[in-house]
């Protein structure tokens, strides 16, 4: 009798066990599934709006690009231009076509000069931030050069369509246009200036406040900096002869 | 033999009116003085914190020179001419005002070359050019205010002008009609 009490509790216990053990796996599998419908449901949402998932693959993109260059010879040159320009204002392409191009084929090459482009964007332009973005774009992948020459030499055109993509893929190689596209996600036109989505929007907006602290009333306006110091802002277009004389006049001090 | 007694000529005593006149032409001299002093100072002071030297004045005039050449007016050589020309010229024109000689001469000078700055900004206006005036060596930019301020000059040294031409009708007329001896 004893030893057919002791088996009965012995079942008993271990049935207890069981059941316990089947309603914590229950519970656990119940969570488990109500997690998994509520992850679904938040994959399921953020695959609908489209801003939002092109958001997130240009904050990760923003883990992985580098910082744009957007620069022109040596830092160690003893002189420093540092010019704040708007990609669809007609004097910054003219202060770009008649003097910096030469600037950079002449004094940059002869390490006598280091320029320093600034985006400074007029809200007066309607296509100017996006164009500000695609030579960023550019600029990370070291095309900076060729992404600004595409951007001035084109102006007149893409100022009027809107069509910057164009004129980037005829100035770079296939490969370096899909890597720029790349990292233009996050970037469409619709998306407005200075957005989180846009890895490129802050640096764009880095550029804009320093050219606020000086401030820059019109574009282009550039800073002179020889040995360190800084000479008053300049502001229009200069030509290459008297910009170069002013250079020169500098490198005999 | 009669002796002719040197007889020391009479001037008639100036009116209320013309000493008024006279006290606003040397006044409004010294300020065109001022001004140009000023304007040629600031162009041809070195623009970073280096000493006075031939070639601290000769880097400040080409930084005028990039300036200038922002109006897009004149070709690259006129331009580097200009600049160097000018500083120097406001300088002159700032001392002569301030010592009074010639002072129609100085003042009609002074007219026209306040006559030219006026009608550049104007034009520069009209054009649309967003640029750095160049005037006083600071960053004032072409607009309403500087075409308001650079007529003001215009106009003040108009008067100045006017006021020297005046002067010297009335004083010469006082000169050539002595004044009758009362009876």
């Amino acid at each position: 009798m004893d030893n057919f009490m002791q088996s009965f509790r012995r079942e008993t216990a271990r049935s207890v066990s069981l059941r316990r053990l089947l309603a914590v796996s229950a519970l656990g599998l119940a969570l488990s599934l109500i997690n998994i419908a509520a992850f679904a449901r938040a994959t399921d949402k953020a695959a609908k709006p489209a801003s939002t998932a092109k958001a997130a693959s240009a904050a990760k993109s923003v883990e992985n690009i580098s910082a744009p260059v957007k620069t022109y010879g040596s830092k160690n040159a003893p002189i420093t231009l540092e010019v704040f320009g708007d990609y669809e204002c007609p004097s910054c392409g003219a202060f770009y076509e008649t003097t910096l191009r030469q600037m950079i084929n002449n004094e940059v090459a002869a390490g006598k000069v280091y320029i320093v482009h600034r985006d400074f964007p007029l809200t007066m332009h309607k296509y100017g931030y996006e164009a500000a973005r695609w030579a960023n774009a550019a600029a990370s992948i070291g095309r900076f050069a060729e992404a600004e020459s595409a951007l001035y030499d084109n102006q007149n055109y893409w100022a009027e369509s809107g069509n910057i993509e164009k004129y980037m893929a005829a100035a770079l190689s296939p490969a370096d246009m899909r890597r720029v596209k790349a990292l233009m996600a996050g970037c469409d036109a619709s998306v407005p200036p200075g957005s989180h989505s846009c890895p490129w929007d802050a640096y764009i907006e880095q550029d804009r406040a320093l050219g606020n602290q000086i401030p820059v009333q019109a574009t282009p306006t550039f800073l002179i900096y020889y040995k360190g110091q800084k000479f008053p802002a300049g502001q229009g277009v200069v030509s290459y002869t008297v910009l170069k004389q002013f250079f020169d006049q500098l490198l005999k001090q | 033999m009669n002796a002719i007694a040197a007889v020391p000529a009479v001037v008639a005593a100036p009116s209320s009116g013309e000493k008024g006149v006279r006290i606003f032409v040397v006044i409004g001299r010294l300020v065109l003085a001022g001004i140009f002093l000023f304007a040629s100072y600031s162009k041809m002071k070195p623009q970073i914190p280096v000493p006075w030297t031939v070639n601290s004045v000769e880097t400040s005039l080409s930084m005028f020179a990039m300036q200038v050449d922002s109006y897009q007016m004149l070709p690259p050589s006129q331009v580097l001419r200009v600049a160097h020309f000018l500083p120097p010229f406001e300088l002159f024109l700032g001392l002569w005002l301030l010592s009074g000689i010639a002072p129609r001469a100085s003042t009609t000078l002074t007219l026209l070359v306040l006559t030219g700055f006026f009608a550049l900004m104007i034009r520069t206006y009209a054009l649309g050019l967003s640029i750095n005036c160049g005037c006083f060596g600071t960053a004032e930019q072409v607009g309403p205010r500087k075409i308001f301020e650079d007529g003001s000059f215009f106009a003040f040294a108009l008067l100045v002008t006017v006021g020297s031409y005046w002067l010297h009708r009335v004083k010469s007329r006082r000169i050539a009609a002595p004044p009758q001896p009362v009876s």
